[in-house]
């Protein structure tokens, strides 16, 4: 991890007054369909920034990126890129953009090199510039050694690196990753990780569609979360944990509690959620100064001893289900 | 543009690449074309041209030492499609056993004593006997014929039979009038002229005359070689498309589509490989036909005297074909579909347009019907410089045919990429 991340300063402070990405009450609906993909979106990703889009499967998230590529037409809305109009600037967007799609998208027959070298000359590259940038991208990827080896023979982690690598040959301003890390060994998994962060570093804006909690929790500065087509929740990460968890308690309870319990619950003034897995107990609410007292008093009535109680800390895991499965449930 | 252009020669050494480390496409393009000339051109070396062709096993059974027997014997030895055994012992039931086992397709029995009952009853005709008061009828000769042996085929030797019994019949009647004559005329009697040196008629042989003009008749490898090249051409439109379709699931195209590289960039930096493949295959096939067929005991292919002629339909069949075989990959969503699709709608191109079965045999609306296939006009503009002698002029129709077909299936093929972007 001793290289030295491949980026010029040009990059560095990465805004220029313009969010890196800003879409504006974006809608697609696909010919055929009557329920729209993408239902009136409003997103900002500010530059300079590593953002997350979560979802579920289906809640819009590809259906976003391809619209970011130039590859669909929105339905209306409208989609800004450093400032310029995707629909209308798209061979400028295009220069702007590296895109790094989900599945390594790479010619398994030839070389790691030959396809740097084929894709930095498909984003105009060529000459000394060429080979310089083939060279730190392998460097980046940590494949210097592999380079030569053709791309059907290397390890899955390798390949995931390349496609990473390739999305970056022409020094975008924005990357875009689709899922980069699904099914890797934990070594890529780091290395991509860590080579996010660099280039974070080096001013570039990272927009990253996962469903891996820990790694957006890791890496993101800001998320939104996506269901339905529409933007559930957006917004910083320690703002979206910290509000979460000032809303949950967390009850570990000795023995097995009694199948109604959260039923049971229901009546405590303030209590908005209350749901039982195992021996644990979370409860949601917006007073839990309210609500702690009277849930302890509950637990003595019902005969239920506390082992342990949490109040304050919550994951991203937490958020997100509170915000796509945890909704239902909500009044 | 000049970065374009680079786009464009990257695309190209990338697909010589993965072309080039395919192994078994590379067989398959260049190989199996080559072995399907030489076989079917060996193999069907007789079913075309003045070659014999189909032959007959015919016996004839005849203890005529006369000149009945000669005239069939020579009638029958002068066609290339009978192959004569004589007998002079064989009873008639024997050579219907014969015939019945499949020894022979057709048995003539002459009389034994034919010529001689022929001169009687010439005799009695010159003597102006009546009809009713002849001895002599006219010699019936015993013609049996395999039932399974084509009627066409059995009129031909009908017809033989027939023409040599006739030439029987003027050369008996004309030694009748010589004899006639030397004695009527005596001191005086001037002979009459040579029959050989006074015809009539000139001996007819059937001239091909083709839409274009007249010319030979197509042999095997200058049916074949073009044929089978044609059909390498277009077969080629499977991996063609397969290939792209491959990149669409390997998301490489995806890739493609999010840079700025123009729709003739991905498309051309494809197709070009593909055409100097084209060019290979029919460069090898023709190669193989002039100089190594010949050793094999094939005929020798003559290319006539138009090499650029040849070019232009070869290189007009090839952009044809690739540009179909990229129309059906923009269309078709899985390499299943690809496959299945551009193969089986190459086969009936190839069944329509007289790749599989020359159009020489086909009936009449059927050749009519040919014209719709693009390989027939590719097979058209090889014959009219290997057969008809023709050159570039002659083969412009068929040319621009296949050029203005290649057109349209690019102009789909680039409508349907972009609408994809």
């Amino acid at each position: 991890m001793t290289t030295p991340c491949p980026y010029s300063s040009r990059h560095n402070g990465g805004a220029t007054g313009a969010p890196a990405i800003e879409l504006k009450q974006l809608t697609k609906v696909f010919p055929g369909s009557s329920t729209p993909v993408l239902n009136a979106i409003d997103l900002t990703v500010p530059a300079g920034t590593i953002f997350g889009i979560l979802g579920p499967n289906g809640a819009g998230k590809t259906t976003i990126m391809s619209t970011l590529c130039g590859l669909l037409k929105p339905t209306s809305g409208s989609v800004h890129i450093c400032g310029s109009n995707a629909q209308t600037e798209r061979a400028t967007i295009k220069q702007v953009l590296g895109m790094v799609p989900q599945e390594p998208a790479i010619y398994p027959t030839l070389t790691a090199r030959e396809n740097l070298e084929y894709f930095g000359r498909m984003q105009g590259l060529s000459g000394e510039h060429l080979q310089q940038r083939i060279l730190a991208c392998l460097d980046v990827a940590e494949m210097v050694g592999e380079a030569d080896k053709r791309v059907e023979r290397l390890s899955g982690g390798y390949k995931r690196r390349l496609n990473m690598v390739i999305g970056l040959i022409h020094e975008p301003k924005i990357l875009i990753l689709d899922e980069p890390t699904v099914a890797i060994d934990p070594h890529s998994r780091s290395l991509i990780h860590h080579r996010l962060r660099e280039l974070h570093a080096a001013g570039i804006s990272i927009l990253i569609s996962t469903h891996q909690m820990d790694e957006a929790e890791q890496l993101c500065q800001e998320i939104a979360i996506l269901d339905h087509g529409r933007v559930l929740v957006q917004g910083n990460v320690s703002d979206l944990l910290s509000m979460q968890a000032s809303e949950t308690i967390q009850l570990q309870i000795e023995g097995d509690p009694p199948a109604d319990l959260a039923a049971r619950l229901e009546h405590i003034p303030g209590l908005l959620e209350a749901h039982v897995a195992g021996q644990c107990l979370t409860v949601v609410t917006v007073r839990p100064d309210r609500v702690m007292i009277p849930l302890m008093q509950a637990m003595q009535d019902y005969g239920l001893a506390v082992r342990s109680l949490s109040f304050g800390t919550t994951s991203l895991e937490d958020v997100f289900l509170s915000h796509t499965d945890g909704k239902r449930a909500s009044r | 543009m000049m970065d374009n252009l680079t786009k464009f020669w990257a695309s190209i050494a990338k697909e010589a690449r993965i072309i080039g480390r395919d192994h078994q496409a590379l067989f398959l393009f260049f190989v199996m074309p080559v072995l399907f000339v030489l076989i079917l051109s060996l193999a069907l070396r007789d079913a075309f041209g003045d070659r014999p062709g189909a032959t007959f096993d015919v016996l004839m059974v005849s203890q005529d030492p006369g000149e009945v027997t000669q005239s069939i014997v020579e009638a029958f030895r002068s066609n290339a499609h009978i192959l004569l055994t004589q007998s002079n012992t064989a009873s008639e039931a024997e050579a219907r056993q014969w015939l019945i086992d499949g020894r022979y397709r057709f048995v003539v029995l002459v009389p034994a004593d034919a010529t001689a009952q022929a001169e009687r009853r010439l005799g009695e005709i010159m003597a102006k006997v009546p009809p009713e008061l002849r001895m002599e009828k006219p010699v019936e000769l015993v013609v049996m014929a395999d039932p399974a042996l084509r009627s066409d085929f059995r009129k031909v030797l009908e017809g033989s039979l027939n023409l040599a019994l006739h030439g029987v019949e003027m050369k008996l009647g004309r030694e009748q009038l010589q004899q006639t004559m030397r004695a009527t005329q005596g001191e005086n009697y001037v002979p009459l002229p040579d029959m050989e040196k006074s015809r009539l008629f000139e001996p007819v042989r059937g001239e091909t005359v083709t839409r274009k003009g007249s010319g030979p008749t197509p042999t095997s490898v200058q049916q074949n070689a073009p044929a089978w090249t044609l059909l390498a051409m277009f077969f080629l439109t499977v991996p063609l498309s397969v290939s792209f379709i491959r990149e669409r699931e390997q998301g490489s195209l995806f890739r493609l589509q999010t840079m700025t590289v123009p729709a003739w960039v991905v498309l051309g930096g494809k197709a070009v490989p593909y055409f100097v493949i084209n060019l290979i295959q029919m460069a090898s096939i023709l190669a193989v036909s002039v100089y190594v067929l010949p050793l094999l005991g094939g005929d020798r292919l003559e290319l006539g005297n138009a090499p650029l002629a040849l070019l232009l339909i070869g290189g007009s069949a090839s952009l044809a074909a690739i540009g179909f075989g990229i129309a059906v990959a923009m269309y078709a969503r899985t390499t299943e579909q690809a496959t299945s699709f551009s193969s089986a709608t190459v086969m009936i191109m190839a069944a329509l347009g007289g790749i599989l079965v020359p159009k020489a045999v086909m009936p009449p609306l059927m050749q009519e019907v040919a014209i719709l296939s693009p390989l027939s006009w590719g097979l058209d503009g090889f014959l009219d410089v290997f057969v008809r002698g023709g050159g570039v002029q002659q083969v412009l129709p068929e040319a621009l045919s296949l050029l203005a077909f290649s057109a349209i299936c690019h102009g789909i093929a680039i409508m349907r990429y972009r609408s994809q972007t």
